[in-house]
């Protein structure tokens, strides 16, 4: 998995999708950005409008149609931001589901023969052989022998666990890793249905709720918006008090620069951004809520010690005795 | 450093001084804890008993509104009565008229919202009866309702969950009792050996030095002048307030007179920590607000008392600074302290003219009114700046990657919603009424002219002062504004209601949806708000806010003046 944030592919939908989040149906769930969308189209009318019939109190074409530019520039950059952000996302999905379909399968058939095949490839009902050092591929039940498995992975326990053949401790899940002794198991799912294939879907389908801190934050922010429309608009009057009449495009400008575009443009971007990270550390949020929760811990509680060691012994350092050499 | 400097510094310091000890006696009055004025309980109990009232009744936030929203009403009925009535009604030994009723609206509405904008001259539009029963008694009680919603949240925010948060009664009559009165007692005695008077008798006949024979008002004015002062009410008993030489005699009582501005509202943020059993909260809300008021009075002190360059190109002498407006007596320091501290604390009495300020110290007068958070009026200051803190707490719980926390209770959006929505009110209420008298003057000229008899960057000042001193419920005015007109009196009647009622609402309503939460015990991630960095937080907050709403309308009003006449 690359790590570089703009891999062309991904920077060309993203592009894409910038243009298609201008969509005001979409962009009004975001009243900061709505707002700006809302200027911008002003400003569009206003540049059109000068085409048509100079007028020298709202300024020159040229101006006009550089505030219009730039604010059309500040709406697709936020919707490129959480549109690369999104794409990441499901970027980490499908390379997981790749990782997940290179992993080989020893497939043997009724006659003994052994067979490489990609695991995504496994029926239900075929038998499959593996040994110490390799990855079950796909969940299924032992029908021959008995090994020691380390299923930390998925189960989170760090010991060992044996699973042998008969009884009810037979089953083994994909993804497992074999430690010691060989195995001959049968398939018990179909493809896309396993475990992990579910684990999977889970990564893909973290639907962008909002969390509640971003609800409270968008209050926040529709009302410090609703402050600097009332300065605004308020601001006409007194400039005709003052005589000083103002350009359409000094206000929109200044209403832009008022309101907390940033922090509107990219707070879906920071929620996505999150969960992002969280998997790069190989933890799956189903949401953004899951990260902030995260955020609010103080002290955690596990039953399990497995559930956050890596599942095996590891020397982390060495530290000779007086008089031993390394 | 002159006499002058020396006397509004010890003024201040006194006021501070004075504001500790006050500040452990409220907490520990509205604690229930054991205080001198314990020799009050009796009385309490009697107050109660005739009332009918079960002090021991906790109420939920809801309920203590409802009682704060319903005695309201019951005294706006009252006022209307003594104001319509007051010819006829006794002690009115100088044959004044009863109020027209929309005058007696405009007042009894203006001293119900502790603002005390006044539409006439306590002289001549006033009887004894109406000064006493009408205006001094919603005096007293209107600040007493301030205090009584601020101890709610008080209550609210003590460290376990509960729905209930004490009797509003029981806060009501301690403010009174235990509080106002002796406070009162105290500053008052102290204005009748100065020389204020305090009679029933009327009109007083006096020989001049010309020869001439004249009628000198007087009436029970030195109870009344105390809990104007010490209850940030302000409405004065004589038509010029506090400049009034039978108001304000001697330097001593303007000195008494000016440190009962502040000592309440000081002593509430200090209580506020005190109460919760963390002083430290007390000294960074104090702390904020200081440094806040400091930034306004500084240059103000410093501009009236180096007087008005437009004035010295004419060759007048402004060594004595800008004296246009103010008391000879009292001197351009003194005055200038009062104007700031009159204006941050929604007090609105003066003892100058404010009109005549410099636009700078106009500015900030104004300033002081529209953040009406440093100090506050008595209690709803305190609540005021609350939402503020609400709004802070909220942003660095973010910045820190927490759920907000204020005191171990979560802040999430409903809380955010109410403190948005009153936070929204102050810009709305200035900006919007200013633009439409602006937008009213600009469309027709010569109907209007009659507001403004200084149209310009001035006139523009005016009004903006006016609807400012309305949302804050301060009362005082630039008075160059025509402003007995019914677009004032009606759009200003609006704005005073609306102002007073959402911002003790509004926070009383958040403390006690926090009360209600599950309390979360501090650990090493929450958020302390009891140190100097979120103090600094605070102040950011406060100021930004301000300084983003307001500065397009101050840069054309008293800026715009400030650099036209010649600085």
């Amino acid at each position: 998995m690359s790590n570089s944030l703009f891999q062309p592919a991904l920077v060309s939908e993203a592009v894409k999708q910038a243009f298609v989040k201008l969509d005001p149906r979409v962009m009004v769930r975001n009243p900061v950005m709505f707002t700006v969308e809302l200027g911008t189209v002003v400003m569009l009318l206003v540049t059109l409008g000068l085409l048509v019939r100079p007028d020298p109190t709202q300024g020159s074409f040229g101006y006009n149609f550089a505030v219009f530019l730039v604010l059309l520039l500040t709406l697709l950059f936020a919707n490129f931001a959480e549109a690369i952000a999104e794409a990441r996302g499901k970027a980490q999905a499908e390379s997981l589901r790749k990782t997940r379909e290179e992993t080989p399968a020893r497939v043997v058939d009724e006659r003994g023969t052994e067979n490489m095949v990609s695991s995504s490839q496994l029926r239900k009902g075929q038998f499959f052989l593996v040994e110490a050092g390799e990855i079950i591929p796909t969940d299924g039940e032992i029908v021959e022998g008995l090994a020691t498995i380390d299923e930390s992975a998925i189960t989170g326990e760090s010991a060992p666990v044996i699973r042998e053949a008969g009884g009810d401790k037979s089953s083994v899940t994909g993804g497992t890793k074999v430690l010691s002794d060989r195995i001959k198991v049968v398939v018990t799912t179909e493809p896309g249905e396993s475990f992990l294939d579910k684990m999977i879907a889970l990564v893909e389908g973290a639907s962008r709720q909002k969390t509640p801190n971003e609800i409270a934050l968008t209050i926040l922010l529709a009302g410090f918006t609703l402050v600097f429309i009332i300065v605004c608009l308020t601001l006409q009057p007194f400039a005709a008090y003052a005589n000083t009449p103002i350009a359409v495009a000094s206000f929109i400008a200044l209403f832009v620069c008022l309101i907390p575009t940033t922090i509107g443009g990219l707070l879906s971007a920071i929620g996505i951004a999150g969960m992002d990270r969280a998997l790069r550390a190989n933890v799956i949020t189903k949401s953004g809520k899951a990260v902030e929760t995260a955020g609010d811990i103080d002290v955690l509680l596990l039953d399990k010690t497995g559930t956050i060691t890596i599942g095996n012994r590891k020397a982390t350092h060495f530290w000779p005795a007086p008089g031993v050499a390394v | 450093m002159s006499t002058e400097l020396l006397g509004i510094a010890a003024i201040f310091g006194a006021t501070v001084l004075l504001a500790i000890p006050l500040g452990r006696y409220l907490a520990t009055v509205y604690r229930g804890d054991r205080s001198w004025s314990d020799f009050l309980a009796p009385l309490e109990n009697g107050l109660y008993r005739l009332s009918g009232i079960n002090p021991a009744r906790e109420m939920s936030w809801q309920q203590h509104l409802q009682t704060l929203l319903t005695i309201n009403v019951l005294w706006f009925v009252w006022a209307m009565f003594v104001f319509c009535f007051q010819g006829s009604l006794p002690l009115n030994p100088d044959g004044n008229p009863s109020m027209s009723a929309d005058q007696a609206f405009n007042t009894a509405i203006s001293f119900l919202v502790n603002c005390n904008l006044q539409h006439y001259s306590g002289e001549t539009g006033l009887t004894y009866l109406s000064q006493l029963v009408g205006i001094m008694f919603l005096q007293f009680v209107t600040a007493a309702t301030g205090m009584a919603a601020c101890v709610v949240v008080f209550n609210a925010l003590r460290d376990r969950s509960a729905d209930k948060l004490g009797n509003f009664y029981v806060y009501f009559v301690r403010s009174i009792t235990r509080v106002l009165l002796p406070l009162s007692l105290v500053l008052g005695l102290l204005l009748v050996f100065q020389g204020t008077p305090m009679t029933f008798a009327g009109k007083q006949a006096l020989i001049t030095l010309q020869g001439d024979t004249t009628a000198v008002s007087r009436g029970p004015a030195a109870a009344m002048i105390a809990i104007k002062q010490l209850g940030t009410n302000g409405g004065g008993f004589f038509g010029v307030n506090s400049a009034h030489p039978l108001e304000n005699p001697t330097c001593l009582t303007n000195m008494a007179e000016n440190l009962s501005i502040t000592l309440i509202p000081m002593a509430l943020a200090l209580a506020l920590g005190f109460y919760l059993r963390r002083p430290k909260l007390g000294y960074m809300v104090f702390g904020v607000m200081t440094a806040s008021y400091l930034l306004l009075q500084v240059p103000t002190v410093y501009l009236e008392m180096h007087g008005n360059p437009a004035l010295a190109t004419l060759g007048v002498d402004q060594t004595l600074g800008a004296l246009e407006g103010k008391e000879m007596r009292l001197g351009s320091a003194a005055s200038a302290l009062w104007a700031i501290q009159t204006t941050v604390t929604s007090n609105g009495s003066v003892n100058a003219m404010h009109d005549s300020l410099t636009p700078l110290s106009g500015m900030n007068a104004m300033l002081g009114m529209m953040t009406n958070a440093f100090y506050g009026g008595v209690g709803v200051g305190l609540l005021n700046f609350f939402v503020f803190i609400i709004v802070a707490v909220f942003i660095s719980g973010l910045m820190v990657g927490r759920t907000p926390e204020l005191l171990g209770k979560k802040i999430e959006a409903r809380e955010m919603k109410i403190a948005t929505i009153v936070a929204l009110l102050q810009p709305l209420m200035i900006l919007g009424g200013t633009a439409l008298a602006a937008h009213l003057y600009v469309s027709n000229p010569t109907e209007y002219a009659s507001w403004l008899a200084n149209p310009g960057y001035h006139g523009f000042s005016e009004m903006l002062y006016e609807y400012t001193s309305a949302a804050a419920n301060n009362g005082s005015g630039f008075e160059g504004l025509g402003d007995n007109t019914p677009w004032w009196n009606i759009s200003t009647g609006l704005v005073l209601l609306l102002s007073r009622y959402l911002p003790i609402i509004g926070p009383v309503a958040i403390a006690g949806l926090l009360a209600g939460k599950k309390y979360i015990p501090e650990s090493a991630g929450t958020l302390r708000v009891d140190t100097a960095t979120f103090g600094l937080m605070v102040f950011f907050v406060i100021w930004i806010i301000a300084a983003l709403a307001f500065f397009p309308a101050l840069a054309l009003g008293p800026l715009a003046e400030h650099f036209s006449i010649g600085y």
